[in-house]
């Protein structure tokens, strides 16, 4: 499902977030990427909802290569894919409910259509009854499902979690990876960035670990070290 | 009434396509959008729609003001003649089909020597003499300031003795369109300048105050273009409004106008006033809308 061959990502005075990356992602897979402060996580991530572009070498998506794509075709990859931000990304001024159905608000499907997707999302977060709360009244907890919510509503193929937990204690780290994981369940593909490494070593998933920009480890079931 | 209400809906509904459903959903929500938007502007908005009924009624005033002087200037221009005097011996009616003939002239009197002299005797009180005055033809042309072409066109002919026409006041005429359109022009620019400039910061301001919400509608995939569509409306809702309130001004502008030609007798130029409106509304949406489209252009990267 998702291919990197030979991407490279350099930033100003010859900085390589990223170096010769090689990688493949399959269908249905839950991948950790591990790696400590400044190994390239967030890069890697962004590359993937071409928030950054390589340098050079291509990511496929779906075999459509991504690192060209225009930028008006842009929203159409995102809107293919669910992304949870480690700082909720939330409309703090709108409803929980709204904040789950902006996105499909924009795309002109019908109340009922959106009521029935966005109380399907809550449902599985956990957050049906605090629909109409703000944000501003959820512990972050609930904010970060909230975000999985958002992400899930258009019923995205894939997840991308940029340090998802970075921002909660572990009990309520534990329940938006359980959350994930029961996502991946459904046949969805996630990719978590995290230096968590009590959830890594908990969940036992495939665990790709980054250092200065170059994979260094890869292994299937593996644990954070 | 809820069930009569909601047979009525799905009536209507079975009769769109499912793709204008979708499209008009998408239009609903836009405008949803805008409003929430200008909504969120606060007090804001009224200082601009002020500022922009200011520009739209000197520029309304201005132009409203322009065409009443265009058409002094033309009924001024009308009554203007070239007094055209022929040899003796020529034949009135020959020379008359002969300037006829002639690019810009409108009509041409003949004034017989008899006429003249016995409209002369009787206001000078002369005595019988013989006829000193030539037959006279009166030149009307259609512009003042095409006056002089015909002039110099009439004069080469070889029956005619004489010329003259209100050389002077022809130029000033002309003269004073000349420098109202240019005028006119000039306001315009600066308009267009100002709008733009007020448009342009306000949005930015907008841009600023929504900087996350647009960063998080960005990264969840919401279009481009539904990102920005709400921000021009938003801009030629400015134009659009003062425009409107325009209006009041503009109307004391016009009434003052109209007593003016009522005073000099000279008709009110048909339309002006219609005219001028939909122009003030079509620059103030347009330019409103145009200021709003460069700042996304350049503040706003999706």
């Amino acid at each position: 499902m998702i291919q990197f061959r030979s991407v490279t990502k350099k930033y100003k005075n010859d900085n390589y977030a990223l170096k010769n990356i090689n990688l493949d992602i399959l269908s249905g897979e839950f991948v950790f990427i591990v790696g400590a402060s400044g190994a390239g996580k967030s890069t890697l991530m962004k590359l993937l909802y071409n928030e950054e572009r390589p340098t050079s070498g291509t990511v496929t998506i779906g075999g459509i290569n991504i690192a060209n794509l225009s930028n008006d075709k842009v929203p159409n990859l995102r809107r293919c894919m669910g992304i949870v931000f480690q700082d909720y990304k939330l409309l703090q001024n709108q409803s929980v409910y709204d904040n789950v159905a902006y996105v499909i608000r924009t795309l002109g499907i019908s109340s009922r259509e959106i009521n029935a997707r966005v109380t399907g999302a809550l449902k599985i977060v956990g957050l049906y009854e605090k629909m109409h709360a703000t944000p501003s009244e959820l512990s972050g907890g609930e904010q970060q499902r909230v975000g999985i919510a958002r992400a899930i509503v258009n019923g995205p193929p894939l997840l991308i979690a940029d340090e998802p937990t970075g921002n909660l204690d572990p009990k309520n780290s534990l329940e938006i990876m359980q959350i994930l994981d029961q996502i991946n369940q459904r046949g969805i593909t996630v990719i978590v960035s995290t230096h968590d490494n009590a959830m890594v070593d908990y969940f036992r998933k495939r665990v790709i670990t980054l250092d200065k920009g170059e994979i260094v480890r890869d292994i299937q079931a593996g644990t954070y070290e | 009434m809820n069930d009569q209400k909601l047979k009525i809906k799905k009536k209507v509904k079975k009769h769109i396509p499912k793709d204008w459903l979708c499209e008009l959903r998408i239009l609903y929500r836009l405008s949803m959008e805008t409003f929430n938007d200008i909504r969120r502007t606060g007090i804001v908005n009224l200082v601009i729609i002020t500022t922009m009924a200011a520009i739209l009624t000197i520029f309304g005033a201005f132009f409203r003001s322009a065409l009443s002087i265009s058409s002094f200037a033309h009924e001024l221009g009308n009554v203007l003649e070239i007094s055209v005097y022929l040899k003796s011996g020529s034949d009135p009616n020959t020379v008359k089909n002969r300037i006829k003939e002639f690019e810009y002239v409108e009509g041409v009197k003949i004034i017989p020597k008899d006429v003249s002299w016995e409209n002369l005797k009787r206001e000078m009180n002369l005595p019988d003499v013989t006829n000193p005055l030539p037959d006279t033809l009166h030149v009307k042309v259609d512009k003042p300031e095409n006056i002089e072409p015909v002039f110099n066109k009439i004069k080469e002919l070889s029956s005619v003795e004489d010329m003259s026409y209100a050389q002077e006041l022809a130029k000033r005429i002309q003269t004073l369109n000349h420098v109202v359109n240019t005028i006119t022009v000039f306001v315009v620019i600066i308009m267009a300048i100002l709008t733009i400039t007020i448009i342009n910061n306000t949005i930015q301001l907008v841009i600023q105050s929504r900087k996350d919400e647009i960063e998080i509608m960005r990264l969840m995939g919401v279009s481009n273009w539904y990102i920005r569509f709400p921000l021009i409306m938003q801009g030629a809702f400015y134009g659009f409004s003062g425009a409107l309130i325009a209006l009041i001004p503009l109307n004391f502008v016009q009434n003052g106008l109209v007593n003016m030609h009522q005073f000099f007798m000279v008709p009110a130029p048909v339309y002006a006033q219609n005219i001028v409106i939909i122009i003030m509304f079509a620059m103030g949406t347009l330019f409103g809308a145009g200021g709003s489209f460069l700042c996304i252009k350049k503040h706003l990267q999706v």
